[in-house]
């Protein structure tokens, strides 16, 4: 029974990823440098990992001696990894983090397409849940705080009319200089 | 043919990724754009984050690219935008092992470390510990001590997390920053109590009388934070092989098998039956893993069933208590729950239990 307790460290994320519906990698982050240190072994496993989850919405499974639990929306699938013998509880509150941060920063929009519209906040999002393997924070609602949103993506109903004009004035530029 | 699949396909999802089929070298050119002034922030934040995404997407950026690239970035420290201001950040962090000469923005990230805004502070605090080195540290670490007693959980916890990474770079930073550490300690935050906890291990983790006193402390007044409690389970159980305070310890772990979070039960039950303990002193943790064999929530359930069944391999007879639940689980719906609960009772299982 020895080597399954587990050493006392802070260290407990392997990584976390967000896949699209083909199993292709929106973003994915890889904490531990002996777990899939290069890219390709990376995608391997993402491709592994999506195609033995993509079905049975299981929440949990083990996979290449990594405890993963995931979930998933619409068309994108959200995981969170750790050691095999790490609680997978805690392990649990990490993906529900990442899942709720993300849904509050899209607006309960979650969605591929939403995803990329916002991909600037959402990798501020993941990069504030969890800072090299160590969970940096693990309430939604301090996470999406702790990413400043711009000012106008507040929804419209809340925005003064000078706020609106000068949004509006903004795209129009913008879609002029495209 | 191909492109017309593909043109199909994005109808569908809405348009396409804007971010497919970006070309390195293209981006990289763009990023030019970085050295206009004045800054225009919400081109140069689509920019930044195309970069950021080749980068995620594993595309390998040359030495001489990464420091143009970097170099580039730091131009946009002259704009104030939040959103800009921290996806540099984020760039500095990702490009810090590819470019040369980063510590170019020791500077700029000091000022923001000090500055006003929280929420550069704690992003800023981050980004400076992955471009320190051995030489630096010196010179920043009368901010970094004040940053771990800051009053802004963010700060504080940035300061504590990016103080264990910098233990690479130097061993006994963690040491130099105790008292710090042990102030965090006391904070309200359930993150930043459990950041300083694991500052605080790694501090004394060689010297076992230090960790005894740290635990013996704690276990008194029991953490808050659910995060730190597991960690201290952990801390007691790695402790308990060497000390003469066994019981202590051991009805600490108990204790915590009513603890109100789940996670911290589990920690301990889990913990309890690892040890390697007899029969009759594993037996509470069995009851707790027991109920969480017939709860709604799947990873409870699970965690429950995975750890019984290692159990199994050593104290079957513990384990006869469960077969009924274990028989619930085999119709279970997640497929390795139904084989961990079925490979549990072919350790534990009778003749009696054949039929049903």
């Amino acid at each position: 029974m020895d080597g399954q307790l587990l050493e006392p460290t802070l260290y407990t994320v392997k990584g976390m990823a967000i896949l699209d519906n083909d199993g292709n990698r929106i973003l994915a982050k890889y904490y531990d440098k002996n777990v899939f240190p290069t890219s390709k072994e990376q995608k391997t496993f993402e491709k592994n990992l999506f195609n033995k989850t993509h079905r049975a919405n299981a929440e949990i499974i083990m996979l290449d001696g990594l405890t993963c639990v995931y979930r998933s929306n619409v068309d994108l699938f959200f995981y969170v990894m750790g050691s095999s013998h790490e609680n997978e509880l805690i392990l649990m509150s990490v993906l529900n983090c990442l899942y709720d941060s993300v849904s509050q920063i899209l607006r309960k929009n979650v969605e591929k397409r939403a995803v990329l519209d916002s991909l600037d906040i959402v990798m501020l999002a993941m990069d504030e849940i969890c800072d090299g393997g160590i969970i940096l924070d693990a309430d939604p609602s301090s996470v999406v705080q702790r990413v400043a949103l711009r000012t106008d993506d507040i929804p419209l109903g809340e925005q003064t009319v000078a706020q609106v004009l000068q949004s509006a004035k903004e795209q129009l530029k913008w879609s002029l200089l495209k | 043919m191909n492109a017309f699949k593909r043109e199909k396909k994005e109808e569908e999802d809405g348009g396409g990724n804007p971010f497919e089929n970006l070309e390195k070298t293209t981006v990289l050119q763009e990023a030019r754009t970085f050295n206009d002034t004045p800054v225009n922030p919400r081109k140069c934040a689509h920019i930044l984050t195309k970069i950021l995404y080749l980068l995620n997407q594993g595309e390998q950026l040359g030495t001489m690219e990464a420091t143009e690239a970097f170099f580039a970035m730091t131009k946009l420290f002259q704009s104030r935008d939040v959103v800009l201001r921290r996806l540099v950040y984020l760039g500095i962090k990702e490009l810090s092992s590819l470019a040369e000469d980063v510590i170019i923005v020791t500077s700029s990230l000091t000022k923001d470390m000090t500055g006003k805004e929280d929420l550069y502070r704690a992003a800023a605090i981050r980004a400076l510990c992955t471009i320190t080195d051995g030489g630096m540290l010196v010179a920043i670490e009368r901010y970094m001590k004040q940053a771990i007693v800051d009053r802004s959980p963010a700060v504080s916890s940035a300061a504590l997390v990016s103080s264990l990474h910098l233990t690479n770079v130097s061993g006994d930073v963690a040491r130099r920053w105790a008292n710090e550490a042990q102030e965090a300690l006391n904070s309200n935050n359930v993150m930043v109590q459990y950041h300083a906890l694991g500052v605080l291990y790694q501090a004394r983790k060689t010297d076992k009388h230090a960790v005894i006193k740290l635990v013996a402390k704690l276990m008194r007044t029991s953490p808050k934070s659910p995060y730190a409690a597991c960690m201290l389970i952990r801390m007691a159980c790695k402790l308990l092989d060497e000390v003469d305070e066994r019981e202590e310890l051991l009805s600490f772990i108990e204790v915590c098998l009513r603890h109100k979070s789940e996670m911290v039960v589990y920690e301990a039950a889990h913990a309890l039956v690892n040890l390697g303990r007899n029969g009759r002193e594993i037996t509470p943790a069995i009851s707790v893993l027991q109920l969480f064999c017939g709860s709604q929530k799947l990873v409870l359930r699970f965690a429950a069933v995975r750890t019984l069944n290692k159990v199994a391999m050593t104290h079957p007879a513990s384990v006869t208590t469960c077969n009924l639940d274990l028989e619930n689980l085999i119709t279970d719906s997640n497929r390795s729950i139904a084989t961990l609960a079925i490979t549990t009772l072919l350790k534990t299982g009778a003749e009696s239990s054949v039929d049903r």
